[in-house]
């Protein structure tokens, strides 16, 4: 299909030999449109570095075909040069400066400007002429962050691009993924942050055990998401009140260490209802966590799986 | 161009280091020739030494400079040497490189396995050919102060020549044993027992009634038995440390191209 960025079919990965052998990819298929942002997701061993490196050509397919921009990624290491690749353990070696790696890594793609490189360092509070090893882990996800956009790929190939940045930065790389699709580029990631994934794609996969899942609309995803709420109270709060709040479920009021009570529940779908009633009480404080996205990925696949 | 220069420039330390140290061993070594050369005792209690131990430690004859120079500088501490900066460089070239995980990397550009791997190792042979290059410069330098003029420029370029070819042989081995398996510690480990056992083979083996004809299987001795520094370059040993050389670097990147880089 012309309009594919990435097409992958029947992908199949073994490690090893003989008894020895594992599986990490049994048959996988999964198209990603040009222009589109492809959140990949699954738990930790599904094969989402094992896809990621193949697209790259860093590992060999046991089976399938994967066709990248068009090419086979095995015969068409030019291709390469409309990549760009963020390794999950984005490692490099220490002794030379941000510059340095930047300016070579450039050149192996025919040139990026310097002006280029310097503006995406500063929009990521980046110091380029310090040497990589003096770096935090942050600051080095930062340098890879760099180098995976700084030619302007057509399609950026992301593992687990967040780790070890703080929030504010996480913000920033979310500004550098919208803009990469505002551009008309590709970008296909993976991740464990609902967040960002809620902030940037349009699709997700979720692979688990070297299939793929499913394929969903970021909203459905929404949807589903169960978030453990904590709000506390000034006063004591009646239970069954907020046991009818739509969405709500697992609902306990107990004493809290400060006085009044506090309310501990599992919400899912729209928090409007729960915020109404909760705003017929003095309110002290109001926790929303994160919700987990493997606990996710199972309510999910227990909904597929039904109906 | 641009990945054997990054190669070269990202292991400058260490490729500078060992060829400053081989270079200062040389050179102690050959400033010790004045002592031997002119003491007549000394050559007379090694005469006492039985035969086959000193074809072992190449102790031939001390009282010629080219005897001295084949026995100490070149004959033992410096090829050994040699040939453990030559095996952890051509070990480093892609194994090192591949288990540190810095390897994905530069792979993800548009770079092919073949043309990364040749110009890693075009960088490291560079680096062997820079420790034999500065080793000749160093004993032409001082060649007259350390009173062995006998020895001529011809002479000692042809012992620096089979010197280096003997380093690209080590490298290659190391090189070609990490690009094939893409493990570390198989290369090094690979290599180094290739480097004692084919040791072995030069000096103590052949004493061993029998077992003469192991001597043909050594780098070591392919590297000397020529006698570079009284015959010049032997064409035939010379053919065989880089047919050596050719084999290993070859079957490495053959199987570089087609395996996985492990992670």
């Amino acid at each position: 299909m012309a309009d594919a960025a990435v097409e992958v079919t029947g992908l199949v990965k073994r490690y090893g030999r003989g008894s020895a052998a594992r599986t990490a990819l049994a048959g996988l298929d999964l198209t990603v449109y040009r222009g589109e942002v492809f959140g990949y997701l699954g738990p930790n061993g599904a094969g989402k570095t094992t896809t990621i490196r193949l697209l790259l050509d860093l590992i060999r397919p046991t089976a399938g075909s994967v066709r990248v921009l068009g090419d086979s990624p095995r015969h068409a290491a030019s291709t390469r040069a409309r990549i760009g690749y963020l390794a999950g353990d984005f490692v490099v070696s220490g002794g030379q400066t941000s510059r340095e790696l930047l300016t070579y890594l450039g050149r192996l793609r025919g040139g990026v400007p310097a002006a280029r490189i310097a503006a995406l360092a500063e929009r990521l509070d980046l110091d380029l002429s310090r040497r990589i090893g003096t770096l935090s882990k942050g600051n080095r996800q930062k340098v890879g962050i760099v180098q995976a956009f700084m030619h302007t790929p057509d399609l950026l190939v992301l593992d687990e691009p967040t780790s070890g940045l703080d929030p504010f930065l996480q913000q920033r790389f979310v500004e550098l993924v919208q803009e990469a699709r505002d551009n008309g580029q590709t970008v296909f990631m993976s991740s464990h942050v609902l967040s960002e994934v809620q902030a940037t794609c349009e699709r997700v996969g979720i692979i688990r055990e070297g299939r793929l899942e499913t394929v969903a609309k970021v909203e459905e995803l929404r949807e589903q998401a169960q978030r453990r709420i904590e709000i506390t109270f000034a006063d004591v709060v009646p239970a069954a009140e907020f046991e009818s709040v739509a969405g709500l479920h697992g609902v306990t009021v107990g004493p809290h260490p400060g006085g009044g009570s506090a309310l501990r529940a599992v919400l899912s779908g729209s928090p409007d209802e729960l915020v109404k009633t909760a705003a017929r009480y003095r309110v002290t404080g109001l926790l929303a966590e994160e919700p987990d996205l493997e606990e996710l990925f199972f309510t999910f696949y227990e909904r597929e799986g039904r109906s | 161009m641009t990945v054997l220069l990054k190669h070269l420039r990202d292991n400058r330390r260490a490729f500078g280091g060992w060829a400053v140290a081989i270079t200062a061993v040389a050179t102690m070594y050959a400033a010790f020739w004045p002592v031997f050369g002119h003491n007549a005792d000394l050559g007379r209690a090694m005469e006492a030494f039985p035969q086959s131990m000193k074809e072992a430690f190449h102790l031939t004859d001390y009282s010629t400079a080219s005897g001295y120079f084949g026995s100490t500088v070149f004959g033992l501490l410096v090829p050994i040497l040699v040939a453990v900066f030559a095996i952890s460089a051509g070990v480093r070239a892609i194994a090192g490189d591949e288990n540190a995980g810095t390897l994905d990397l530069v792979l993800a550009h548009p770079v092919t396995r073949t043309r990364l791997a040749l110009a890693r190792y075009a960088a490291t042979v560079l680096a062997i050919v820079a420790v034999g290059v500065l080793t000749l410069v160093v004993m032409l330098a001082i060649r007259i102060p350390a009173d062995f003029a006998e020895l001529s420029p011809g002479d000692l370029t042809a012992v620096c020549v089979m010197l280096t070819l003997f380093g690209v042989c080590f490298a290659s081995i190391g090189f070609g044993l990490g690009a094939y398996t893409g493990r570390r510690t198989i290369a090094l480990g690979g290599a180094a027992y290739l480097a004692v056992a084919t040791y072995l083979c030069s000096s103590f083996l052949p004493q061993i009634k029998g077992l003469g004809w192991v001597r043909w299987c050594s780098p070591f001795a392919w590297y000397l038995d020529g006698d570079p520094l009284t015959h010049g370059v032997n064409w035939v040993y010379a053919g065989l440390l880089a047919a050596v050389s050719l084999y290993f670097a070859a079957l490495g990147v053959w199987q570089f191209r087609r395996r996985d880089l492990t992670s």
